[in-house]
């Protein structure tokens, strides 16, 4: 890492020529992937990302530029570059301050273990799940870790440093019978380090993704129809996710590229809609003690009872906005500038419960698990993928159903939540935007959703 | 960078074998929203991937920070790796194919056109989208030109050099009308900076986004559907796993025993062609060294065989067919042959039919090992073999293998994407449509 008096040097030279914001953003990022499939370790490979990223603003004018070479000169001669766009007076960068203390939220670093001790814990997983039914034909177990070590420095000056450490564990079962082949799927992540595998129950996990590929072989595809919906806890937040929290992003709000422009304090969806988005959960796979620009990570209310209170801003946007910044600033690594993302974002739990929600469901889909979705915030138009459902006739979950994908309209969808339980969960994924593949949680309790666009590849002809 | 010395400490360390791979990456991005540039990002990166067998297991690191220090640890932390792996499979570093094929296309050097040049080329297509029927306004502008030159030499004694450049351009117009909302944009990529045609550019994206405009829904049915060719390529690419070797030997493609059966109707031919010269990239040798060379994949719709890395390749006791790629099994230039069928003509027999031109969630909505899919989708419909009014917000569902030998008809308009797979237009009998049952006109 360069020196104080160095980094101060290269702020001021950034903001000597028009630009009165320059930030500098250090990364040293190693991540590791190991694999087991069946029971042989087949996989184990490692990762650096290592590099520096410059970041100039002028007014709400940037310039970004980033190499994997972390010395002075080459990163002055960044900041050199970058300068040639812009003209106009010098101003000063304060002195850098310190770092405050951040929280990396690790008890057993992943670097404290050997390979093989890793190993050793995915092994009876893929055990577990290829003896739970003969027709298992593969059971894969992954363990992915990372350890992401940040320094953030600006000509405002902010010196913050950062340690993030993330597990996930991937469980894929691959089930097989004379006439399909289906897969299941669970990959629960946490900010920890190697006690993840206290912390949660993998054995328990291993045998739910085991027994869902089996269902899955007996299931029938869907039948395309409209109806409603009971969307179960934990990832079936990707909901909220795609829907709203993208669009609740300073990224579409700035350009006016969201159904929610101007809309705070107005009704966007129903009484018992309270949303956040929370970068402070302890432990959380989407959680950070400072986001990427330097800024502690915060509680953000989104919508409370159905009335739009903020949106999630980061810095450069904040200033388009006239807002300030929520502690939303993130990027995948320095081959990014900064933009607003979300951290943990949920529905907040209701009093319902769901055995009442679904008896009091005549006809409808139960959507026990779902899979990813996507959103076009300037449309609002998204859609996911439900990976193990059931239909509800009378009240009751009656044959399993799969292939189905939901499709909905962003500012619609909150209106049509008419009830809420009270299990809210977590379920964790990657999230893909302008600034990269980052870390997120989705999450809610149980919600019913009045109607909803359901296509599958069912039905009569 | 002298990877020679990198090469010696490695066999010092204890590896019996090993490679180097390292890409050196520049690119420039500019975005320009309203006039003024939104991004404007430079970069230069190298990155190594150095892959080596200790104990009889290969594996490999990756990193970017090559300091002497870091590339010792890296080496160490590549070893420990190894030793826990416990699988017995081939552990191969390639000593060189006997001839490698050229590449013919030059790569433009990019960085010789002025940079406000490319500012004003962004400008100009955004300019020339705002301000035209129908447009709210222009969501975002981008031109970005990426160089790459890659190098690999390892201790057998194989080294080879290749680069790449290209640039692209494209503006996110955003279209309104009564309420109804819409992007479009048309991605422009070229080889040689001459080749960008801004006024065409905005035409297309223009043309498209007004079509989209008034789009419904349509009632739940099954429907004869036609992909247009850039969705059929997607398609194509998603499920372009289906054919790795590395997925039959893992037992999760469906394909595992279907060598030189029939998977597809008897018109289908899919092919992997390196060199293709309508594709984007030419690919000379794959990540671990192996020439690329034209391979049939699907050859009158019977499978002809997997794309193989060199692991693969040894254990289904095939030569070597050069599509190690970033670690994993892929096509180099996948692409279904064209007909001579114009689209006009494809579309004729179609009475009642959708065309999609707008696939969203291929990251969720599909199931390689079943070959399901469920999609969100927009188009336009078909009636009595004419293109006529847009249709949004549906569900496309069907099963890829069910579909390959339902496909009643292939176009002539091949065009390649930047995911490298290519596709004419493909009609397919019938595939399940979800929509909003109260939209029956």
């Amino acid at each position: 890492m360069l020196d104080k008096k160095v980094l101060e040097r290269l702020l001021q030279e950034g903001v000597s020529q028009g630009a009165d914001f320059c930030e500098i953003f250090f990364e040293n990022t190693h991540s590791n992937m190991l694999r087991v499939t069946g029971q042989e370790v087949t996989d184990a490979s490692s990762s650096n990302v290592y590099g520096a990223g410059v970041r100039l603003i002028q007014g709400n004018d940037e310039v970004y530029g980033y190499t994997n070479q972390v010395d002075e000169e080459s990163i002055e001669k960044i900041v050199k570059n970058l300068q040639a766009s812009f003209e106009g007076p010098a101003y000063n960068a304060k002195p850098l301050g310190t770092s405050n203390p951040y929280d990396p939220q690790v008890a057993i670093p992943m670097a404290n273990k050997t390979t093989k001790e890793k190993a050793e814990k995915l092994l009876p997983l893929t055990q577990i799940m290829a003896e739970y039914d003969e027709r298992i034909v593969q059971s894969i177990a992954m363990l992915s870790d990372m350890k992401q070590d940040i320094l953030v420095v600006n000509s405002e000056g902010v010196y913050q440093k950062d340690e993030r450490h993330y597990a996930r564990v991937i469980l894929m079962a691959v089930a097989k019978d004379e006439t399909s082949m289906q897969q299941a799927y669970e990959g629960p992540g946490r900010s920890m380090g190697f006690e993840i595998f206290e912390a949660l129950d993998f054995n328990e996990l291993a045998l739910e993704t085991a027994k869902s590929a089996i269902t899955l072989l007996s299931a029938e595809d869907i039948e395309s129809q409209v109806m409603p919906v009971v969307l179960h806890n934990g990832f079936g937040g990707v909901i909220f996710h795609e829907a709203c929290g993208h669009p609740l992003e300073a990224t579409a709000v700035a350009k006016g590229l969201s159904p929610f422009v101007d809309k705070v304090g107005e009704k966007i969806g129903s009484d018992v809609v309270t949303a956040y988005d929370n970068g402070t959960v302890d432990n959380a796979w989407g959680r950070l003690s400072y986001d990427d620009e330097g800024r502690p990570t915060q509680n953000n209310l989104l919508i409370e009872k159905g009335v739009l209170k903020g949106y999630l801003v980061d810095f450069r946007r904040g200033r388009m906005m006239n807002a300030k910044p929520t502690g939303s600033g993130r990027r995948q690594s320095y081959k990014f500038s900064p933009t607003s993302r979300m951290n943990s974002t949920y529905i907040a739990p209701g009093t319902d419960k769901v055995e009442d929600i679904i008896k009091d469901t005549k006809y409808g889909l139960f959507a026990k698990k779902m899979g990813g979705g996507s959103v076009q915030p300037a449309t609002g138009e998204f859609n996911f993928a439900v990976q193990e459902g059931y239909m509800i006739e009378d009240g009751k979950l009656t044959r399993p159903v799969r292939g189905a994908t939901l499709i909905g309209h962003g500012k619609d969808i909150l209106f049509k939540i008419d009830r809420v339980a009270d299990n809210l969960e977590f379920g964790q994924g990657m999230c893909g935007s302008i600034s990269g593949s980052i870390p997120v949680d989705v999450g809610q309790p149980t919600i019913r959703v009045q109607s909803m666009t359901v296509g599958g590849a069912g039905g009569q002809k | 960078m002298s990877y020679e010395k990198w090469l010696d400490l490695g066999l010092k360390k204890g590896l019996e074998d090993l490679q180097i791979f390292a890409t050196r990456n520049k690119s420039l991005k500019l975005t320009i929203y309203q006039g003024r540039i939104d991004q404007h990002v430079e970069s230069d990166v190298e990155s190594v991937t150095l892959r080596g067998i200790y104990n009889g297991k290969i594996t490999s690191v990756k990193f970017e920070n090559e300091t002497d220090v870091a590339i010792d640890a890296m080496i160490d932390r590549l070893i420990l790796n190894a030793e826990a792996l416990t699988a017995n499979e081939p552990a191969i570093i390639f000593e060189g194919s006997e001839s490698y094929p050229e590449v013919k296309v030059e790569s433009f050097d990019f960085s010789t056109i002025d940079m406000a040049d490319k500012i004003q080329l962004a400008r100009d297509l955004e300019a020339g989208i705002l301000g035209q029927k129908n447009v709210k306004q222009v969501q975002s502008t981008t031109y970005q030109e990426t160089a790459n030159e890659t190098t690999l030499i390892n201790s057998k004694g194989l080294k080879l050099y290749r680069s790449n450049s290209f640039a692209y351009a494209y503006a996110i117009g955003v279209f309104e009308k009564d309420d109804d909302i819409k992007t479009a944009y048309d991605i422009n990529l070229v080889k040689d900076y001459s080749d960008f045609n801004v006024s065409e550019m905005v035409q297309t994206t223009l043309e498209k986004g007004w079509a989209k405009l008034g789009g419904k829904s349509v009632p739940s049915a099954k429907q004869p559907v036609v992909f247009s060719n850039e969705r059929f390529g997607e398609l194509l690419a998603t499920f372009s796993t289906i054919f790795s070797g590395e997925s039959a030997y893992r037992n999760l493609s469906p394909l595992k025993d279907k060598v030189n059966e029939s998977i597809a109707i008897s018109g289908l031919n899919i092919i992997d062609d390196p060199l293709h010269d309508k594709a984007y990239f030419q690919i000379p040798f794959d990540d671990e060294g192996v020439a690329t060379h034209v391979m049939p994949v699907v050859e009158k719709g019977v499978f002809k065989g997997f794309l193989h890395d060199l692991k693969t390749a040894s254990i289904f006791k095939e030569a070597p067919n050069g599509h190690s790629f970033s670690g994993r099994i892929s096509p180099t230039n996948l692409y279904v042959e064209p007909s001579n069928t114009s689209f006009e003509s494809l579309i004729q027999p179609i009475k009642n039919g959708i065309y999609i031109t707008e696939l969203a969630g291929l990251h969720a909505g599909v199931k390689t090992v079943s070959g399901d899919f469920s999609l969100q989708a927009g188009g336009f419909k078909i009636e009595n073999g004419q293109v006529t009014t847009p249709v949004k917000m549906i569900v496309l569902s069907g099963n890829f293998f069910t579909l390959l030998n339902q496909i009643e008809g292939i176009g002539s308009d091949l065009k390649f994407g930047l995911n490298n797979v290519g596709s004419p237009s493909v009609y397919v009998s019938e595939l399940s449509i979800g929509g909003d049952d109260s939209s029956a006109s």
